[in-house]
């Protein structure tokens, strides 16, 4: 058998044994993949924001009036919120807090103002009869040379009529408040949604009709969710701290305990044994791939697949990354200075890289930084693989690993000493 | 005997001026010797002195600064050459480890894997009595037992040589002697054995040559015999409880006695003859007392040669 075979062997048995060296190369990924998943997986139906109302719109027996319960019904047909009711006679901010206790989270309460019905009537006869007034103008302007004066009369007694009927028609009055929380993050989003239905509720009444219409389409063939974002983002990362972490912190204690000097007597090469650790680490992130895939698929149905370029990917990414743990081993002495760099590595660029968070959040100057980290093109090459099948983004990422591959892989076996000083 | 040796003896190792320069430290300062077929050959000195990093010079590993190392004829410092010697060496590390979750098969696989010619890892398990922990992983075993199976490492390729680098150090005495049993087993099996050593006890019962070695200078080398006639001074005789009053008319006669406070009397001799003149005296005396002949160690030399003892840690002082 050759000898860096011998050597794949040995290391990933041992690595497979090792109870601590499983939890954080499959079962960590795994879990935050779950908790990432639960978290931002927009599972409908799981969270509805909360929102108070108290309909002030009464008739004269105390029930709502019409306008007012369908506004309500309208609100209540986004889905986006649990609606409560808020009594009449209550005071809605107290009552609200009182509802919702301590830790109940933010405080949304909308009061539909009473007299809601009437404004929003006068409201509506007012814009039509505008609307009359201003179709008829027109059309007087535009007849005007070809009418009589008889008929030019007519036409301008009865605009004056239909102009001091409007005029007569009250206005602008408020119907609807809203209060929101300063802290609330989601404040914005619930300001937008209720001024969409009141929008479409005035549209609807005044019988107008949507000119411009959205269709809502994804730019990739499929439905994905945030599920689908996280995987390959994942994996990615910890391929990348199963190098610079795992692989640095095991070839330190290697080196410590005199094992690899151990290796260095017998006829072995040192290209052999780094050939079987990078071997080694390539299987541990194939693995890793294959798990989080299976489990993004049965726990939150995503619709990753990998392809060709995926595992080529992943091959490419785990000799980039083990270049980078061979050279950070050669570097340092003791296992703790090997944990302590690998970390001081590995986590900022874990989340600088967009791995968890699309980078278009950050800041531009973290943007501009995270363009020089390598697990950044490894995460979009990822994703480029396992979701959107974008073939020039493939081949770009895949060159600039390959090339970072082969640096960091060179280096690395550079300061991987082979022979004592 | 020397005339014998020289005619039956075959140099495999030849170091000639060696010399290790770590900045402005030598480490190994100018030592010059050889180490013949099938001895056991044992560098005992305190740490620091050298040893290992004239053994990993000889097992290839570590580079020299001048002077000369062949082992079997082939030159350390020579690519080609390496792998001769490599094939040709088993080597037991200071501070032997592998890796922990194998089990010693597995582990004794490893090593053997990376040479062309090889035992089976059964065959050197059985030879070192390891059977029942083949399977057993190499972190449940005993710091004795993991001796054992690197011994057991150092003899798949079948090799002509052994290097054992403080082999017992840190082991307890009854897993020590077990490893000393295994050494007198390599001798039997025709192996040459390099040992290193901080243990006075270990040097002398296992080496047929010793070096001592101090400061990265080899201070003298022999047989233990020929170290002990050389430098361990005279024999002692022990009278035990021979009281006061026999050693006041011993000393009438003979020089050298001292009376210990256990009332034995101890007598400094010379040669066979004197010691037997002692003896006669004490049968014409009519004393009837224990007797003892007491010689000198390698303690004896190494205090002489040194100018210091080695504490069980291996530090000179």
């Amino acid at each position: 058998m050759t000898k860096f075979v011998i050597i794949f062997k040995a290391v990933t048995k041992n690595w497979m044994r090792s109870r601590s060296g499983l939890f954080f190369s499959i079962m960590f990924p795994i879990l935050l993949l779950l908790i990432f998943g639960a978290i931002f997986g927009g599972q409908a139906g799981s969270s509805a924001a909360n929102l108070f109302i108290q309909n002030l719109d009464r008739d004269a027996n105390g029930t709502a009036t019409n306008l007012s319960a369908s506004f309500v019904e309208a609100l209540n047909s986004t889905k986006v919120f649990a609606l409560r009711d808020i009594p009449l006679d209550a005071d809605a901010k107290s009552y609200a807090r009182d509802a919702l206790g301590p830790l109940g989270g933010n405080i949304r309460i909308l009061i539909i103002t009473q007299g809601f019905q009437d404004i929003l009537t006068n409201g509506t006869l007012k814009v039509r009869v505008g609307i009359s007034y201003s179709t008829l103008n027109i059309t007087y302007q535009f007849f005007e040379p070809y009418l009589n004066d008889t008929q030019k009369l007519a036409f301008q007694q009865g605009l004056l009529g239909l102009q001091q009927f409007n005029e007569s028609l009250p206005g602008g009055q408020t119907s609807l408040t809203l209060m929101l929380d300063a802290s609330d993050q989601s404040a914005a989003t619930i300001k937008n949604i209720v001024l969409s239905v009141a929008n479409a509720f005035n549209y609807q009444l005044i019988g107008a009709k949507n000119v411009i219409s959205f269709n809502e389409e994804s730019v990739t063939t499929k439905r994905f969710t945030a599920v689908d974002f996280y995987v390959p983002g994942i994996i990615a990362a910890f391929i990348m701290t199963n190098g610079i972490i795992g692989l640095t912190t095991n070839t330190t204690e290697f080196k410590r305990r005199g094992i690899i000097k151990r290796l260095s007597i017998t006829p072995l090469t040192k290209i052999d044994w780094i050939v079987g650790n990078v071997l080694s680490q390539t299987l541990l992130n194939l693995m890793l791939t294959a798990i989080m895939i299976v489990v993004g698929w049965i726990v939150f149905n995503a619709q990753v697949i990998p392809d060709a370029f995926a595992i080529i990917l992943v091959f490419l990414g785990s000799v980039m990354f083990s270049g980078i743990g061979m050279l950070l081993s050669g570097l340092v002495k003791d296992v703790e200075a090997a944990s302590a760099i690998g970390n001081a590595i590995a986590f900022p660029m874990m989340f600088l890289s967009g791995t968890y968070f699309p980078m278009e959040f950050m800041p531009a100057y973290l943007q501009s930084f995270a363009r020089i980290l390598p697990l950044t093109y490894f995460s979009e090459g990822l994703r480029y693989a396992m979701i959107s099948k974008y073939s020039e983004g493939i081949f770009a990422s895949m060159a600039i690993i390959t090339a970072l591959a082969v640096v960091f892989i060179i280096i690395g076996s550079l300061v991987t000493r082979w022979k004592e000083k | 005997m020397f005339l014998v040796g020289s005619i039956m003896e075959k140099a495999v190792i030849e170091v000639t001026s060696l010399v290790k320069q770590y900045g402005n430290l030598r480490a190994v300062n100018d030592i010059s010797f050889e180490v013949y077929e099938q001895e056991v050959f044992a560098f005992l000195g305190p740490n620091g002195a050298g040893k290992t990093t004239t053994v990993e010079i000889l097992e290839c590993i570590r580079p020299l600064t001048s002077g000369s190392a062949k082992v079997f004829g082939y030159d350390v410092t020579k690519r080609d050459e390496i792998k001769e010697i490599k094939r040709r060496i088993g080597v037991l590390p200071q501070e032997f480890s592998a890796l922990d979750k194998l089990s010693v098969k597995e582990n004794i696989d490893l090593i053997g894997g990376m040479y062309e010619r090889k035992h089976s890892s059964l065959e050197v398990i059985k030879l070192l009595d390891l059977e029942d922990k083949t399977n057993e992983r190499f972190e449940n075993l005993s710091g004795g037992l993991k001796q054992r199976v690197g011994v057991a490492a150092a003899l798949v390729n079948d090799p002509q040589m052994v290097f054992l680098d403080e082999p017992t150090t840190g082991l307890d005495p009854k897993a020590r002697r077990e490893v000393w049993a295994v050494i007198e087993n390599l001798k039997r099996l025709g192996k040459t054995v390099f040992l290193t050593t901080h243990y006075m006890e270990e040097a002398q019962v296992l080496a047929d040559r010793i070096a001592i070695i101090n400061k990265g200078k080899i201070a003298t080398i022999g047989t233990p015999q020929e170290l002990i006639s050389q430098y361990g001074g005279l024999k002692t005789l022990i009278i035990r409880k021979g009281g006061r009053k026999l050693a006041v008319a011993l000393e009438e006669r003979y020089d050298g006695i001292t009376l210990n406070h256990a009332e034995d009397i101890l007598v400094r001799v010379d040669n066979v003859k004197e010691m037997w003149q002692v003896l006669s005296e004490l049968t014409r005396m009519n004393i009837e007392r224990d007797v003892e002949i007491q010689t000198p160690t390698i303690d004896d030399v190494f205090l002489k040669v040194v100018g210091g003892r080695i504490t069980e840690e291996g530090e000179l002082k």
